[in-house]
Order: structure tokens, then sequence, then C-alpha cells
């Protein structure tokens, strides 16, 4: 067992040692973004789409049809007024594909889930950059996202593991076969 | 992996002064390659997978808390190399599984496995993703459980079972790789 410890460690310090990149890949790197956009400050921060204090409006469908057999389900929200999260009051259905511009609110039923993540091309599907937070006691998971127009991928990440499209966005299929959803957001 | 400089370069860049990416580049890309050359171990696709990593961070740089460059652009490359190895073993999947033994048993007992590091690569490679990523990142890159979290996403509990199986299975590989 102590020579195996030793070798665990002697194998430690090998792939400690630096490895040496080299130039050329910082040129290639550069090569690639002199053809992109020069990234702006967060075009939300912009005056007239100043999302923070804009005021939206959740809108979303009877929550106990949503959940599946499992306790999951999930909708992708449009919003357009403030200060209404996930709450279960007065609430219209709305279509799952966003077609306004700017805050996109993702909620997922989620009962049994200690930590739900959104994934998706907005984020470089990181499961740690887009976690959602918890409404109290309802199973209802939500988080906010700015979007410019485009048409993104997504899914949730339930416990870190358990992948789950949106029931109610088209599907697609990512090349590693796991089902994500499409979501789409009109031009202005 | 955090610093002023780091932040005024990102700054700048965001201020209309895209070369000044270079500097970040360079500052972090041996770090870096480090990770993924030894989570891929190939180097061509290392170098693929950083070159994607910095080009995609540059994209996104708005999002990037300033203070924090370096270990946001580290989750973008955890990331990265996760989606490469995927992909590569579900292309590879069906070679892997009909000749895992043969693999195994060829590499293992062929000469080279005399190079101490050619039986370290064949161990690492033999590790599940998830278990080789958090082994990389708590033995290699020296990170806590609550960094790895914000990385990968798993919780701490599940990162450190990884981790204990990883070293687990890095001890009877390695004892199999110098046996003979």
């Amino acid at each position: 067992m102590t020579d195996q410890e030793d070798a665990l460690t002697r194998m430690i310090a090998v792939l400690k040692q630096p490895v040496d990149i080299g130039p050329d890949l910082t040129a290639r790197v550069m090569a690639e973004v002199r053809q992109a956009p020069v990234p702006a400050l967060d075009e939300t921060a912009t005056p007239e789409r100043n999302w923070w204090r804009r005021r939206w409006t959740v809108r979303f469908g009877p929550l106990g049809a949503l959940a599946t057999a499992a306790g999951i389900a999930a909708i992708a929200l449009a919003s357009q007024r403030v200060g209404r999260r996930a709450g279960v009051e007065s609430m219209e259905r709305s279509a799952t594909v966003a077609r306004t511009p700017g805050p996109t609110q993702f909620v997922l039923v989620a009962k049994e889930a200690k930590a739900v993540s959104l994934v998706g091309d907005f984020n470089d599907w990181s499961l740690s950059a887009t976690p959602l937070t918890r409404s109290d006691g309802n199973g209802v998971w939500w988080v906010t996202v700015p979007l410019v127009p485009g048409r993104y991928r997504f899914a949730y990440v339930v416990d870190g593991t358990v992948w789950r499209p949106d029931p109610e966005a088209p599907a697609a299929e990512d090349e590693f076969g796991r089902p994500n959803s499409v979501l789409t957001i009109g031009g202005s | 992996m955090t610093g002023e400089n780091d932040a005024l370069l990102l700054r700048r860049v965001l201020a209309g002064e895209p070369e000044i990416y270079a500097q970040l580049v360079d500052r972090y890309r041996d770090r870096l390659g480090r990770y993924a050359l030894r989570m891929l171990g190939e180097r061509a696709d290392a170098e693929d997978v950083l070159q994607e990593t910095f080009v995609r961070a540059y994209r996104s740089l708005a999002r990037c808390d300033p203070e924090r460059f370096g270990a946001w652009v580290f989750g973008i490359l955890v990331n990265r190399c996760r989606t490469h190895a995927a992909r590569r073993a579900r292309t590879q999947a069906r070679i892997v599984t009909n000749d895992a033994a043969m693999a195994g048993a060829s590499v293992a007992h062929s000469e080279d496995r005399d190079a101490i590091r050619d039986a370290i690569s064949w161990a690492l490679e033999q590790l599940p993703t998830e278990q080789r990523e958090a082994f990389l990142l708590k033995h290699v890159e020296d990170l806590s459980y609550d960094e790895m979290e914000v990385m990968t996403g798993a919780r701490p509990s599940a990162l450190r079972m990884r981790v204990l199986r990883a070293r687990e299975g890095l001890r009877k590989l390695l004892a199999e790789a110098v046996r003979d």
C-alpha cells in the first residue's frame, strides 16, 4: 500500500510539471479574436435596454399541469414586469418560446430537486454559471437571464446530473444525443 | 488566479483595445494548457480546446467579473474539456468497448510501460472522465472542493467521492503498470 501511495505521489509530481504551450497558441487565438466583434460592456446596460430597471410581467401556465410524473417540469418565459418572481397567482399561460428580447425567466418545477442549473449556448453549457433559485415551499425554481435576439439551445440540469429539456419548447439534441430545447428570441 | 492586473487588462479590452487580450492569453495559456493536456492526453487536442476556450471567453468577456478572469476562463476550459472528452468517448465508444481489455493490456505490458510518463498517461486515460477531472483539479491544480464545485457544478460530497475513487483506481493501475 505504501509503494502504491508513493507511486501516486510521484505521479502527481509529474503531472504538476509545467507545460509550455508556446506563443503560437496566442497568435492563433488573436487571429480569431480579430475577426470577432469587440466585446461590448454588457449591452443590456444601455439606457434603452436597462433590463433590471424595466418592469416586466411573469406569465406562465398552471403549475400543476406542468408537473411530470417525476415531479419535474419546465417552462421558459418571456418577462416584462419587475417584481413577480415565481408566484402562482393570476398567471396566464404564455408561449414557451419567448418572443421579446431582454430578460427571459426560466422556471422549473422540481419538488424533489436539491439544486438546479440552466445550461445553454448563452453560458457555454456551464453547470455553475446560471443556478436557479428555489421559491419557498412550492418546488418552483427560477432564474432570469437577459438574452439578445437569437436562437438558443438550452436544458436544465437537476442535482448536477439529471439533464432535463423543457417539455413545452421545441426539442433539439446535442452532439452527444442529450435532449435539449430551443428558445427563439425575436428581433426588435 | 486573481489580480488587479487581470482586471485592468480586461477593462482595457472591453474599452476597445482587443489586442490587449493577447496579454491575458499569454498569462494563462501554460497553466490552462497543462490542465487540458493532462485531461485530454493529446497535445493537439489540448491546444484545440485551449484555443476554443480563449476565443469563447473573449466573445463572452462582458459577462466576466474582471477580478476573477483566471477562474472564469478556467471554468470554461473545464467545460470544454469535458465536452471534448465526451465527444471523443462517443466516437470511440465501439472501439473502446470491444478492445478495452486488450488495449489496457497491450499498453501496460508493452516495452513503453517502463517510461513513467507513459504509465501515468495510460493510467489517467483509464479513469472515467469525471474522476480524471476531479483528480486533476484537486491534486494537480490544488483547488479546494468549494472552488471545484463552482467550476464543475458538482457538490463537494460528490467531488470527494470522485477523487477518492480516482486515487483508488490510479493506485491499482500504477501497480499494474509497473508489476512486470
